[in-house]
């Protein structure tokens, strides 16, 4: 498990994108040089997305003071909550200053300077990244890369080895830090925190209190740093600029992102969430452009001072009895087909097997693993619409210390009826190469 | 430490000897490691000979699996390639190969993007883990795939960063 607050870099309270002297590559900057300073630059916004640091609160409200201004807006007062969930419940007691968010199809028929001022951020946000990325698109379009859209072969090599072998700079920048930072801050950390937010206040997550769709807005500021860290890198190494004014505006969300967590723009009040005080994460095996996500076998991956978080196992978001008492009647009951692995993982496959509560459909012998069979059970129906699935249940080719050989079961998809053409798919095989493995250790 | 370079029949105990890797207690270091040129499974990986994967074995796509145009190969040093290591800090599965016999390229095209990559060896190269011991390959070129598992799309990233791909890698 890795220390609390990510690799790399570890932002202190003087951390200042906006006013840190930028690196300047020379104009003949090898593509190698550029990357490497786009892997460090990346390395630096990860550990910004997940500081376990208190905010940076006069830093971070100067900046919401600023992005304020640029809405048209007076500088608004500030009230810090201790995690997101406290944050939501200060919106709700000053719910007067949280004017409904009407979709943006209803907003377009006002002039803006009547809407609430969360959506004149958004849009401010969104029409400064549409002008950063035509920017982009446009120095894109100077020269012109075969390569540029095979992202695959990017993501099979480290990112030198990708320069070395030919692939172009812009395409492995966005790999390796656009593609990891997204990954890693948008899908590995906020979603699962979002999850848990909603969890936590009895909504499912579509629903509207953390929705642009009708609600109030939050910006998620800290795990922003996946598209503001992208912007930046890609200036600072050497990609391409961007029209002046756009720098500065970005200066401004990076600074913020760099000092808070979650806020909640209102008229005349922004309610700040901090930070998390503890960020637990793995890497993501096999992955050449290091990405993290979420994982903490023992309390909260993600947790606040105020006691709010979200348990999560290698990247899923799981209830609190997965991590306290898994059971397999608890596991019965529970529809999430990765939260009942989560727990099932927990708590042993031999003794969720033993348990008799799954259905065997079909065994065979174990091709290259003398003695074992590969059995094939039917799994709980998933929730919703999910597709069928079946349980393959392995055995390990070595023996444990004790002597004894672990089992193990792997999801499969439903069609399949056979223990070899299952065991083949876990390996993208045919059922009739799977079957001349010639050993299994 | 010179080692005579006799790798094409091996025991645990010469390849932890030889690389300074080691293996749980409990497994047999005195047995000579089975060599074989076909397909061999360790724990999570699966090592493939690269011909029986030049067709598209599922049938559910239309590219075999192949080499990218001149991938970059690295030799495979005296101490070994970690080729996988687990998620927290858990145990690698390591190639080794005597000096000069075998390379190593990550430069594989794998449509079901399985493969870790590819070996080329003119001598036995083996592949060692601390639980599962070793496995011996013969001279060829091989992919060595990972394992992957159904995934619903609920609540947890897909481990395919760079796809959106429903499914997620076993992890030994």
């Amino acid at each position: 498990m890795s220390a609390v607050r990510g690799p790399g870099h570890d932002p202190d309270d003087t951390f200042q994108f906006a006013t840190s002297p930028s690196v300047r590559l020379p104009r003949d900057a090898s593509p190698a040089e550029k990357i490497r300073l786009a892997v460090a630059l990346r390395n630096e916004w990860l550990a910004v997305g997940l500081s376990a640091a208190p905010a940076n609160r006069p830093a971070a409200e100067a900046a919401v003071g600023r992005l304020y201004e640029m809405a048209g807006a007076p500088p608004p007062a500030f009230e810090w909550a201790a995690s997101p969930l406290a944050a939501l419940g200060a919106v709700r007691a000053a719910r007067s200053r949280y004017p409904v968010i009407q979709p943006p199809r209803s907003l377009v028929r006002q002039h803006m300077r009547q809407w609430p001022v969360a959506a004149r951020l958004a849009s401010l946000q969104s029409s400064l990244r549409a002008r950063l990325d035509a920017r982009i698109r446009r120095a894109a379009g100077d020269w012109p890369d075969s390569q540029a859209g095979n992202p695959g072969t990017v993501s099979m090599y480290g990112p030198e080895d990708a320069i070395a072998s030919g692939v172009s700079d812009r395409s492995v920048v966005v790999a390796t830090v656009g593609q990891s930072l997204r990954w890693t801050l948008a899908d590995a950390v906020a979603a699962p925190l979002r999850g848990a937010l909603a969890q936590a206040i009895g909504q499912a997550v579509e629903d509207d209190e953390l929705n642009p769709g009708g609600g109030v807005i939050a910006f998620r500021s800290q795990h922003e740093a996946a598209w503001i860290g992208y912007y930046d890198a890609r200036r600072r190494a050497g990609f391409g600029g961007y029209a002046s004014a756009d720098v500065g505006e970005l200066d401004t969300w990076a600074a913020l992102a760099a000092s808070a967590g979650w806020w909640w723009p209102g008229e005349g009040l922004c309610v700040m969430a901090e930070r998390p005080v503890e960020v637990h994460t793995e890497p993501l095996v096999g992955s050449h452009h290091g990405e993290l996500r979420l994982h903490c076998g023992d309390g909260p991956a993600i947790g606040f001072a105020d006691g709010f978080g979200a348990n999560v196992l290698h990247g899923t978001l799981v209830p609190e009895w997965v991590l306290s008492g898994p059971t397999p009647g608890l596991i019965r009951a529970e529809p999430n087909v990765e939260v009942r692995r989560s727990a099932i993982e927990r708590l042993g496959w031999d003794a969720y097997l033993s348990d008799g509560g799954l259905t065997l459909a079909a065994s065979s012998p174990d091709p290259g693993n003398p003695g074992a069979a590969l059995e094939l059970y039917d799994d709980l129906p998933d929730q919703g619409w999910g597709p069928p699935a079946r349980i393959l249940v392995v055995t390990n080719g070595t023996p444990e210390p004790d002597g004894r050989r672990r089992r193990y079961g792997i999801s499969v998809p439903g069609d399949l009826d056979n223990p070899v053409d299952a065991a083949a798919w876990t390996y993208g095989l045919t059922g009739e190469l799977y079957a001349t493995l010639a050993r299994r250790t | 430490m010179v080692m005579p370079l006799m790798l094409t029949t091996a025991t645990l105990a010469d390849l932890t000897a030889r690389t300074g890797l080691d293996v749980l207690g409990h497994l047999e270091r005195q047995v000579t490691i089975p060599v074989t040129d076909g397909i061999q499974a360790q724990g999570d990986l699966l090592v493939i000979p690269v011909a029986l994967l030049a067709a598209d074995p599922l049938g559910r796509t239309r590219r075999g699996v192949s080499l990218v145009g001149s991938p970059r190969w690295h030799a495979v040093p005296g101490a070994g390639v970690e080729v996988l290591r687990a998620g927290t800090g858990g145990n690698p599965h390591t190639l080794v190969a005597d000096p000069g016999t075998c390379r190593w390229t990550t430069g594989v095209d794998d449509p079901q993007r399985l493969a870790l990559g590819a070996l080329r060896t003119t001598g036995v190269a083996y592949l060692i883990h601390p639980e599962h011991g070793g496995s011996g390959i013969a001279p060829g070129t091989y992919v060595i795939r990972r394992q992957r598992e159904r995934s619903g799309m609920t609540g947890r990233p897909s481990d395919f960063p760079h796809a959106g791909n429903p499914v997620r890698y076993v992890a030994d």
